[in-house]
Parts: structure tokens; sequence; C-alpha cells
């Protein structure tokens, strides 16, 4: 081991290592949160969903509306390990893991918020005793499961050899260690060719799965022809499209944020270069928007016009024009001049994307819901303090995992340096 | 083969609402309260609509009561992801209060908002809580079907009195309104104005089969191809 790369190792062991004040603070709040989670979510069982602010005809709300944010989150993972692995683009490598780890806890996270949702989570498993092969829900469940299980494997072999070294450098963790990485320390050439191949068979495995997650994820609201702000085919290409910028956004505020306070190894040039893809994909985003308002503005076909009426000018008026200004218009013109994409704007930029996706979300799911065919009273919804407690719950145990993660693991892999040879990928870095 | 269905004159309703009353006495359908029928949790297996059209001085006030629409093509129950909710042999489209876990799916796809759910356990008024219909009907797998008052987070909605036209058949007691005496539906029999016809659409020679070929027959949102099993008779 030459000195540089025992340096790297030590200062990449440094944050699982040394535990500061700061991180007992952040433990402590995030635990306090979600105790009052735990408290609504008592209240939500002892009196009923009737303790949310779900009614006719807004059967669902902000807990469907985290699950879609959530699953259209979770694909930052795969797009950073496809192109680490499948096109072979190394200097991706560092942030892999990170991206890896922000789509396991984002898909735990979007299961909890359907539990949150249902009237008999005891009855839960009835989804697999009897799962109904024509539902969108039962497709999403399992294409769930298979996205989870693909993060899983990929996340665990992308960070074993870490898991090892960690293992020989803090003796009194040894045997934590040992066990998390399911007692296979063979850190061997052999053994990490072999994990590489399986990781690059994986990555390309993962790459259809997230297609196929966020096309169900779209269909399950889609394919509603009660629904008819939802009833376009365009949703599915929509999600999926939404689900790559947000995704990658979240990887960027995470890599930003945790580069920031745990001084991870993570160059300035690879946050530009993440921000370049970023500013090429929010014209996408423009562009679907546009195709569908014009489309149903034309033809006001009356029930779908209807609802793009609410979207657009309606009560919920004000969350479509903060995605269109705040989420993407804004940080379009933050990081649209390559000299401009400093990591701190980048990572102002990623976080209003993120922030933006959420209220699209909500653009989607709620009013559609609400517009009735038959002469119902106008509905509205509103969420209760259950709800709003719960979804700070839920978050708060996410940030938990992804903290408690980073104090057991190196974020950034420690063999960065580590190129098969002949294929040294030279990259230039920014301009300073 | 059997196809239950109704067919509702709309020239005969005078918006009484007795069928929406003798529903929730039969059907042990619960009461939500004030506050909650302002929220709109409100439960009504048979829910009464009155809707104005046009303006001042050429205004029209429609009126009509909606069942669940039974429909051939329900977009409700393909959704269901635990098989909780079917289309029975004898075409009704029935709940199994006992396996359904409250996702509210079938809700979301259906678009006559026929579907309710219990946000809250159920609590019926005084005097209502004393006189529920002790009936219970389980289908062939054994889950509870029928107007046993259904647990708090579930989705429920019209059976078409599914109690009552097992129990006529088991006893062989005729069904459908062209039989003098024949069993009906709750608010097809309650309906002052012999508004509601019940009984079965394949049969020629029932009454709801001619009215639901009758010129002034039409279906609620047949743009949308559900294919109702309930029809109603346009004002003339």
């Amino acid at each position: 081991m030459t000195e540089s790369e025992s340096h790297t190792a030590e200062a990449g062991l440094r944050p699982i290592a040394e535990t500061t004040w700061r991180f007992w603070v952040l433990v402590a709040i995030l635990g306090a949160v979600m105790t009052w989670a735990l408290y609504a979510y008592s209240v939500q069982l002892g009196v009923g969903l009737g303790s949310t602010g779900m009614n006719a005809p807004a059967y669902w709300g902000i807990y469907i509306v985290n699950f879609v944010y959530l699953i259209g989150l979770s694909a930052g993972g795969v797009i950073v390990a496809s192109l680490a692995y499948v096109f072979n683009l190394k200097e991706y490598k560092p942030i892999a893991r990170i991206a890896e780890l922000l789509a396991i806890v984002c898909l735990i996270l979007a299961m909890v918020f359907v539990t949150l949702d249902i009237g008999r989570p005891e009855r839960l498993v009835n989804i697999v005793l009897f799962g109904n092969p024509l539902s969108p829900l039962v497709w999403d469940f399992i294409v769930i499961v298979i996205y989870l299980a693909i993060c899983l494997v990929y996340g665990y072999l992308g960070t074993r050899p870490d898991i090892v070294a960690a293992m020989k450098a803090i003796p009194k963790r040894a045997r934590l260690y040992r066990a998390l990485a399911l007692w296979y320390t063979d850190v061997s050439p052999a053994a990490l060719r072999r994990d590489e191949r399986t990781l690059k068979a994986i990555a390309m495995a993962a790459l259809p799965t997230a297609v196929a997650l966020h096309s169900v994820t779209a269909w399950i609201l889609g394919l509603m022809k009660a629904q008819p702000g939802w009833h376009t085919a365009l949703l599915a290409p929509l999600f999926v499209a939404s689900a790559i910028i947000s995704g990658l956004a979240l990887v960027v505020v995470a890599t930003v944020a945790s580069r920031r306070f745990l001084h991870l190894d993570i160059e300035d040039s690879l946050i530009s270069r993440l921000g370049r893809f970023l500013v090429w994909l929010i014209p996408i985003d423009f562009y679907f928007a546009f195709a569908e308002i014009i489309t149903v503005q034309y033809g006001r076909e009356p029930a779908q016009f209807s609802t793009l009426q609410d979207v657009v000018l309606g009560p919920l008026a004000w969350s479509f024009w903060t995605e269109m200004l705040v989420g993407l218009l804004i940080p379009f013109l933050l990081i649209v001049r390559s000299k401009d994409r400093t990591p701190k704007r980048v990572g102002i930029a990623a976080f209003l994307i993120f922030f933006g996706v959420f209220f699209k979300r909500i653009d989607i799911v709620i009013p559609s819901l609400i517009f009735r065919w038959l002469p119902f009273p106008m509905g509205g919804y509103v969420p209760t303090w259950v709800e709003l407690s719960l979804m700070a719950g839920v978050y708060a145990f996410g940030i938990l995992a992804f903290t408690l993660f980073a104090k057991l693991f190196p974020l950034v892999p420690l063999e960065k340096a580590e190129r098969p040879e002949g294929e040294v990928v030279h990259v230039p870095a920014a301009p300073a | 083969m059997v196809r239950w269905g109704m067919v509702i004159d709309l020239d005969k309703c005078t918006a009484c609402q007795a069928c929406i009353v003798a529903c929730r006495v039969e059907n042990n359908v619960p009461i939500g309260g004030e506050e909650e029928v302002g929220k709109e949790r409100a439960i009504y297996w048979n829910q009464f609509f009155s809707e104005i059209h046009g303006s001042f001085p050429n205004l029209r006030l429609r009126m009509f009561p909606r069942p669940c629409m039974h429909c051939e093509d329900p977009p409700c129950v393909p959704v269901c992801p635990v098989d909780a909710t079917y289309k029975d042999a004898d075409g009704r489209v029935l709940v199994r209060y006992d396996k359904c876990i409250g996702c509210r799916y079938c809700m979301v796809a259906c678009p006559y908002g026929a579907r309710y759910f219990n946000w809250f356990t159920p609590e019926y008024g005084e005097g209502h809580e004393n006189h529920l219909n002790p009936d219970a009907v389980w289908d062939g797998e054994s889950w509870l079907v029928g107007p046993t008052p259904r647990p708090r987070g579930v989705v429920e909605k019209c059976t078409l009195c599914v109690q009552r036209i097992e129990r006529s058949r088991k006893e062989g007691v005729p069904v459908g309104s062209e039989h003098q005496g024949g069993t009906v539906s709750a608010c097809a029999q309650t309906c002052p104005a012999f508004a509601i016809t019940f009984g079965d659409l394949e049969d020629p020679g029932s009454d709801v089969y001619r009215l639901s070929k009758d010129k002034r027959a039409f279906r609620l949102l047949e743009d949308l191809g559900t294919r109702p099993q309930v029809y109603y008779l346009s004002e003339v």
C-alpha cells in the first residue's frame, strides 16, 4: 500500500472511528421526531384513518404523494450504478455507494408510507397470500421487491471490500463487521474480480428493472379510466423522466452534504459533471409538462380539461407553479452556464429540483382524485397533524438510517485509485 | 344464468329519498355524524344527487339516487390487490369485508363514487343500534359479504341486498318486481312511487328486462364502457 493510498483509507475511515457531539445531537433530534411520529401512529391506529385529512374523493393523500415521490427518488441509485458499471465511467464510482444507499433507504420509506395508508395494516399479508395478478398494486409490490433486492446485493458487493478494511482497521468492532460482510471476507484479487463481474451483471439488470419500477408505479395511477388526470399514455414516460432527474438530484444533495460534513474525498469536477446532467434533464421535464398541457388545452375534453384547470389555476395552483419555477426554472438558470457549476451552486440547484418534484407529485395525485364525474359536492384535501407528524417521522427514520450507515461504513469507496489496467480514464478537472 | 339489476324511473321518482333510508336500515350502513358528513366521510350505499342545469330563468333541477352500478365490466374489480372485491356468478359486485386491506384502490378506480370507506369504527344512531340487521352472508370461499356491521378500515358498498336475494332463493320465494310479493332490494321495496324495479336482466319475462330495453333507458357515464346493470329511465 502506497503512502497516499493509506492516507486515503485513513481519511475514509475517520467518520467511522471518530464520533463528534454533533452526531449525538442529530440522533437525539431524529429520535424525538420519530417518537412523536409513533404517538401519531398510535392515534391513527386507535381512531382509524379518519384521523387523517383523507375523505371522498381524496381517497389518497399525502402518504401516497410521498410514496410516489420516494419511488422516483430511488432511481438515483441505478443511474449512477449503471454509469459506473455499465458504461464503465469509473469517475462515478466514488458516489455509487451513496447513490445505492439512498435508493435502498427511499424504497424502504416508500413501503412504510404505503403501509401507513392502509386501512387494515394487519391484513397486508393478504397481498402475498391472495395477490391478484391483475392489480397494478401487486405488480408494483413485485417490482419493488426485485429492485430492492438488486440494490441490496449491489450495495453489499460494492461495500464488502471496505467492510473488510474496517474490520481490520477497527479491531474492537471486528466481529460486527465480519457479520455485516456476511462472513465473506475474502478480498483476494480473484474474489474482487468475481465481485466486479457480478456487479456489472447486476447493474445491467438494474436498468430495465428501474424502468419497470417507475412505469408500474405510474400505471397504478395511469391505468385508471375513472381518473382523467392520470389516464394518459404520457404518465409512465413522465414518471421515468422525473424519477431520473429527482433521483440524480437527491444523489447530488446527499453527496454535497456528506462531503461537507464528513470531509469525504469527492472531487469538485465530479459534482460539476453531475450538474451538467441535471441541466440536460430539466428541459425534458418541461417538455413533458408542455406536451401534456397543449394536448388537453387544445382538445378541451371536459374531464381532462377540468383537471388541468385545477392543476394550473385551482386551489393547488401554488404547487404547480412552485414546481415549474422553484423546482425547474431557477435551478436551470443557476447551473446552465458551465462556469457556474461550482459544488455549492450545483448543490443548491439539486436541492431545489429535489424539493420541487415533491410538488409535482402533489399535482399528479391530488387534483385528479378531486375530479368527479357525478355531481358530488366539491371536494378538497388538507393533511392533518397526524399525517404531517408521520411524514416527518418517516423522513427522520430515513435520515437516521443514512447517518447510521455513514457511521458504520465508509460512504466513499476506499480503493478509489483502483482502476483496471489499460483503461484508465483521464478526466480533466473543471477549470477553477 | 342470472344477472341481477335495477331500473330507476326518474319520471316516477319524487325525490323523497326513502330508498336511501331503507338501504341504510337494511344493510347496517353506519351514520357518519354531522361533522364527518361535512368532511365527506359519510357512507351511502345508495346516494342521492341533485344537480342544477342552466341559469336563471332557464333552470332545470335533476335529482336521482345512485346505488352501485354493478357494472358488467367493473373497473374496481381488477385493481384489488387481494381479490377482496369480485363480480359474482349472479352479476353482483361484492366486497369481502374480512379480506379487504383498506387500500382504497377500488374507490379510486370507480367513476361513480359508489364505494365508501370506513374512516372510523362504524357508529349507529340511537335506536338504530338496537335494530341492526342480524343477517350475514358468506360467499363460496367463506368470506363475509353480507350486511353484518363492517369493521373500521375496509371498503363497503351496495350489494343489491344480497342477503334478501340469497335467502329467498333458498326458501323458493320468487325474486323480482314482476312477481306478486316477489323479493326485491330494500330501495325498490320501499319506493312509494314504484320508481325502482328489481330483477334478472337475463330473464326476458322480467320487468327489468323489458324496461332496460325501453327507449327512455340510459345508463350513467355510458361512454366509459363499464356497462352498468343499473338503468335509468329519463324524464319525459
